[in-house]
């Protein structure tokens, strides 16, 4: 396409300097204050960090909750996109525009959203009360469940778009194939869609842990400061502590958990396509 | 050649003189809130007097100090709103200057904890908040700070974060109905860690507590009086407690910072913020309730307000100096026995 590669480096240089410099830069300099203390260069801001017992508690419920989350809407996604590849293209186009539409509106909105269903007074317990599952309403809100369940239903359809995609580029006679070979329904899962799919499983899971990591509005609405998370913490250190150190050393965990999600994922995928 | 120099000397003067007069730029750096009213009370209005522009820089405290100490030496801000504890946090890094209290006309008018609160000279009240106990009427009586842990409000009621204004105030309210108070508020902490789990949650923002009452999430929750309003407008029996113990607050106040090259213009406009008739248009809008002890409002006004001489006066407010030096006490301390 291009006549050499010095061409093609000048027009992806803009780019990159625009990126570097009003990206790489400010979060190379934030996360290196996390590894400076008074006597010059130290790890001491993360081993400090991380024998508080509060801050433990908070990473692992953000690495339970992330991965959690990843795994149940990998589950739902696969059903989803699965029902949705094989439709019809008329309402192959409606419903991943029902997928699609949840995007276009606000996470703030979306999460608000919860407060009504899950409250006292919401739906789910007007529905609880009303079978008799419950005498009083259920508390639903400020717990990790909530958390859990805003978080699925924010980052859920990019589990789905991203399945769906993987699905359409699979061979079509591979699941016909592999029926007529007495292959059961799990087996085809297992045996043929999963390995043909893992790209899209691997971009899906990515963006979906990614996204639970990181996400402040829904874990700070449903959870409040009675469900902390990595990022509601990193909040209160800047906000109320003035502590740079803390927050630097917060984010680079973030980014470091986000990196290790996508190896793990890559390198499950490949493992199993190895087999 | 002679006419044409003055010619060209009388137009660079007329060009420097309308730059100065458009260079008469006042930056001030205050709270988010109730802007919209600001700006029709206080701003224009100062505008048109003063015939300069002013600059408004919003945002919380932690953020707009942040700013003002990178700004340290050339600052932009000439004049800030912060709370009390905060603005002897920045006297201590030398961030505002003394103000000449001989320059403001309306400094005799206010109530004399607003003229001096930290007693360094550097701040001046311009509003009071009274911080008590809002709760359900038809569901609880709450006559003390102690009903908050009580158990006909168990699983009802909301509480301030410690990271939030009304946090340490409500903990040192507690520490108060439980007989043992000290600034670090140990034993204010330890009792709500004790029945955290009979709390909905601990709140940052009073703006969500008026939705969990109408949700019936919650039958209580300490606020300051600021926040008063919204609850007043809901369908519901809900009242504003005079716990036996008494009502806690806080009180915010104007700064100077140090090295503003418009410093008098910043005083003048202190002034024009005090004066009776500012401090009434924003008392009777509900804003702020005023420092300025000239301010006449209707009993309906004074209701929704941290109103009168007797009322400033029972205030117990933290002292600024007890509320920085243990700040990351009561952090710690928190995020031990609640945030877990």
């Amino acid at each position: 396409m291009f006549h050499n590669r010095a061409e093609a480096l000048a027009l992806a240089l803009p780019a990159a300097v625009f990126a570097a410099v009003v990206f790489l830069a400010p979060v190379v300099i934030l996360l290196a204050e996390g590894f400076r203390n008074a006597d010059g260069w130290s790890v001491s801001a993360y081993t400090g960090f991380l024998s508080d017992p509060l801050n433990r508690t908070v990473f692992l419920r953000t690495l339970r909750l992330g991965a959690t989350v990843t795994v149940v809407a990998a589950v739902i996604g696969y059903a989803a996109a699965f029902a949705i590849v094989n439709l019809p293209p008329k309402g192959k186009g409606r419903m991943i525009g029902l997928v699609v539409l949840p995007l276009m509106i606000s996470p703030v909105a979306r999460t608000y959203a919860w407060i009504v269903i899950l409250g006292r007074t919401g739906i789910v317990n007007q529905a609880l009360t009303s079978v008799g599952l419950t005498d009083e309403p259920v508390r639903f809100l400020f717990t990790e469940t909530a958390v859990f369940v805003g978080l699925l239903q924010l980052f859920l359809p990019l589990m789905i778009l991203a399945l769906i995609s993987a699905l359409e580029n699979m061979p079509k006679d591979a699941i016909p194939a592999a029926r007529v070979l007495g292959a059961n329904w799990f087996q085809v899962f297992w045996k043929v869609i999963l390995p043909l799919t893992k790209e899209g499983l691997v971009i899906g899971g990515t963006l979906v842990f990614t996204g639970s990591l990181t996400a402040y509005i829904t874990p700070a609405i449903l959870g409040g400061s009675k469900v902390l998370m990595l990022e509601t913490l990193l909040y209160q250190r800047v906000t109320v502590a003035n502590d740079f150190v803390s927050a630097s050393v917060i984010a680079f965990i973030l980014i470091v958990m986000s990196f290790a999600a996508n190896l793990l994922l890559k390198r499950l995928a490949t493992a199993r396509s190895k087999r | 050649m002679n006419k044409i120099l003055l010619a060209s000397s009388a137009l660079l003067l007329i060009g420097a003189h309308a730059a100065s007069a458009q260079e008469k730029t006042l930056t001030i750096s205050v709270y988010g809130f109730a802007q919209d009213a600001f700006k029709e009370l206080v701003y224009d209005p100062f505008e048109a007097k003063c015939g300069c522009k002013l600059v408004v820089e919003t945002g919380n405290s932690v953020e707009r100090l942040a700013k003002m100490e990178a700004n340290k030496a050339n600052p932009v801000v000439d004049m800030a709103v912060v709370s009390m504890a905060d603005a002897l946090s920045a006297t201590r890094s030398g961030l505002i200057d003394k103000i000449d209290t001989s320059k403001l006309g309306n400094f005799d008018k206010l109530y004399d904890v607003a003229k001096d609160p930290n007693g360094d000279g550097m701040s001046i009240g311009y509003t009071f908040y009274a911080t008590s106990i809002v709760y359900r009427s038809d569901k609880v009586e709450v006559t003390s700070w102690a009903d908050l842990l009580g158990d006909k409000l168990a699983g009802h009621v909301a509480l301030p974060n410690v990271t939030t204004n009304q946090g340490p105030p409500t903990l040192y309210m507690i520490g108060e109905a439980l007989g043992q108070n000290t600034p670090d508020l140990k034993a204010a902490i330890a009792a709500v860690g004790e029945k955290k789990d009979d709390i909905v949650t601990f709140y940052v923002k009073s703006s969500q507590l008026v939705q969990l009452m109408q949700q019936e999430e919650i039958w209580a929750a300490p606020i300051g009086r600021f926040s008063w309003e919204g609850f007043t407008k809901m369908d519901l029996p809900i009242k504003w407690a005079t716990p036996k113990e008494g009502q806690t607050g806080g009180m915010n106040v104007m700064v100077l910072t140090k090295g503003s090259k418009n410093q008098d213009l910043a005083l003048q406009f202190m002034d024009f913020w005090l004066s009776t008739e500012i401090q009434t248009a924003l008392a009777e809008k509900l804003v702020d309730s005023p420092a300025n002890k000239e301010v006449k409002v209707s009993p309906e006004i004074a209701e929704n307000l941290t109103y009168g001489e007797e009322t400033v006066k029972n205030l117990k407010l933290i002292p600024s100096a007890v509320a920085l030096d243990n700040r990351d006490v009561w952090l710690s301390e928190w995020n031990a026995k609640v945030g877990q």
